[in-house]
């Protein structure tokens, strides 16, 4: 290369001035069309929690719509189906205690039947015909109950009265229970209608890649950009992450735990997920996560595996149909099936894991 | 390489930690919390400074506590004080609630490790 300003180098000079200035305008033009990842949060206050809505690359327009809408069908669905406010469900069930039919509208037949397939696939260990027993154990009141527990007798002579959803049998338009001790509950499955529901009024409204997050439920469609969805999986009861897996596509992501709902007494923890065939809090996992594509599903059957514990959620799991769950025990073992055990990613120091083989 | 290519490579190197700072600015874990009140967002706040502050919901004022890079309720006027006993909250996509105040916090930012939390 030469040196001094020979009428060439002044040329390079200018032509390096003229490069330098079009990639300086490329950089800027290529800011200024593309416009950055556009995630969205809202939060709504409907369905007695908060239900937070992570939208991807979506337009004010459609997330607009789409929150509107959520919020109409979950307040909607709050009205029908509160276990303990009157509402429609509390209506049949005074009719069932007077061993009288319901007339349901089409949706609610849908939902109790839904509701009584999985409650007869897990064997009755999801069981939304043991309201009697929730309510027994304080569990219906927004605030947790003070306890003490309910007398031994009592409970076992509401265990004895066995009321399960076999007991329904549907009409076209009514359903009866041939057993007057059954009081629905929807408690393990409303949350996940209410989150598919959600999803599908999100699609409604044109939008292709969301998370419907319901108080810690979830289902998840679509993908985050040029990714998938990440989801965090807190420790159970404690704070911090245990675990994530990621999601594409269109799948639910549900968590029943002894943590939820609780309340202590005399030195004892009492939490919310009864076992049915005892009538006392479940024993054995602390909690059970499940992926299953359909939230109403994974909503049953995560509350039907912490009920079967360690011993007997893999059979549970078959019989449910349900590939991808992760259970922890009390001792902070994880137990999981094959298929989740290739998509989890444990955060921090890994736990002992127990590995159960898919049903072949 | 002629002078020409030089400039060229160097503004490029030159311009890398501009598109960096633009693309991946907001990178860092626990990025900042949205204060939502009734849903709607009415302020955000870095989790990168220590902080109080309140919000007012429909039942009174909330409390609000960023320090170390999470952020927490510290009281609320409610009963059951759930919102204060979810404890401190880092990771993008956690989120908790005073419902009685109807006032949520949500940590959010551009690249966080988690896109929601489960529980």
């Amino acid at each position: 290369m030469t040196t001094g300003t020979s009428p060439m180098t002044a040329n390079r000079i200018t032509q390096a001035f003229r490069c330098a200035v079009t990639l300086l305008a490329a950089a800027l033009i290529v800011t200024a069309c593309s416009h950055r990842p556009h995630e969205h949060h809202e939060q709504l206050v409907v369905f007695g929690t908060l239900v937070d809505i992570t939208i991807f690359d979506a337009d004010d327009k459609s997330i607009a719509r789409a929150s509107a809408g959520i919020t109409a069908d979950l307040n909607r669905l709050h009205r029908t189906w509160h276990a303990w406010e009157t509402s429609t469900l509390t209506a049949i069930n005074d009719r069932f205690a007077h061993g009288e039919g319901a007339i349901v509208d089409a949706e609610g037949m849908r939902i109790l039947r839904r509701a009584q397939e999985l409650s007869i696939a897990s064997g009755g260990l999801f069981n939304p015909a043991v309201g009697k027993l929730i309510g027994l154990w304080g569990f219906h009141q927004d605030d947790a109950p003070k306890g003490p527990p309910p007398p031994a007798e009592v409970v076992a002579e509401l265990v004895a009265k066995n009321p399960q959803m076999s007991d329904l049998t549907f009409s076209d338009t009514a359903v009866t229970s041939g057993n007057p001790d059954v009081q629905l509950d929807l408690g393990a499955f409303a949350k996940g209608y209410a989150v598919d529901r959600a999803i599908g009024i999100v699609r409604a409204a044109g939008i292709e890649n969301a998370i419907v997050n319901a108080g810690g439920d979830l289902r998840a469609i679509g993908r985050h950009g040029g990714r998938p969805w990440r989801i965090g999986i807190r420790n159970p009861g404690g704070p911090g992450i245990l675990a994530s897996v990621e999601v594409t596509g269109d799948e639910s992501v549900f968590t029943s735990g002894n943590y939820e709902r609780y309340f202590d007494y005399e030195g004892t923890r009492y939490h919310h997920i009864i076992d049915p065939r005892s009538g006392y809090p479940a024993d054995g996992a602390t909690s059970v996560t499940v992926i299953h594509t359909n939230g109403a599903t994974a909503d049953a059957a995560a509350t039907a595996l912490l009920v079967a514990g360690p011993e007997h959620w893999a059979n549970v799991a078959r019989q449910m149909g349900i590939e991808n769950v992760m259970l922890v025990d009390k001792g902070n073992n994880i137990h999981m099936t094959l298929k989740m055990a290739q998509r989890v990613q444990f955060e921090g120091e890994a736990p002992s894991v127990v590995i159960v083989a898919d049903p072949p | 390489m002629t002078r020409a290519d030089w400039v060229i490579v160097i503004s490029a190197v030159a311009l890398l930690p501009f598109l960096y700072a633009l693309y991946w600015g907001n990178a860092a874990p626990g990025d900042r919390v949205l204060v939502l009140v009734n849903g709607k967002q009415v302020l955000a706040a870095s989790l990168a400074t220590d902080t109080e502050f309140t919000v007012d919901g429909p039942l009174g004022t909330s409390h609000i506590k960023v320090h170390g890079g999470q952020v927490r309720f510290t009281d609320s006027p409610c009963a059951n004080k759930l919102c204060v006993h979810t404890g401190w909250l880092q990771h993008g996509g956690e989120f908790a609630a005073c419902l009685p105040n109807r006032v949520s916090l949500v940590v959010s930012g551009l690249n966080n490790r988690y896109d929601t939390i489960n529980f």
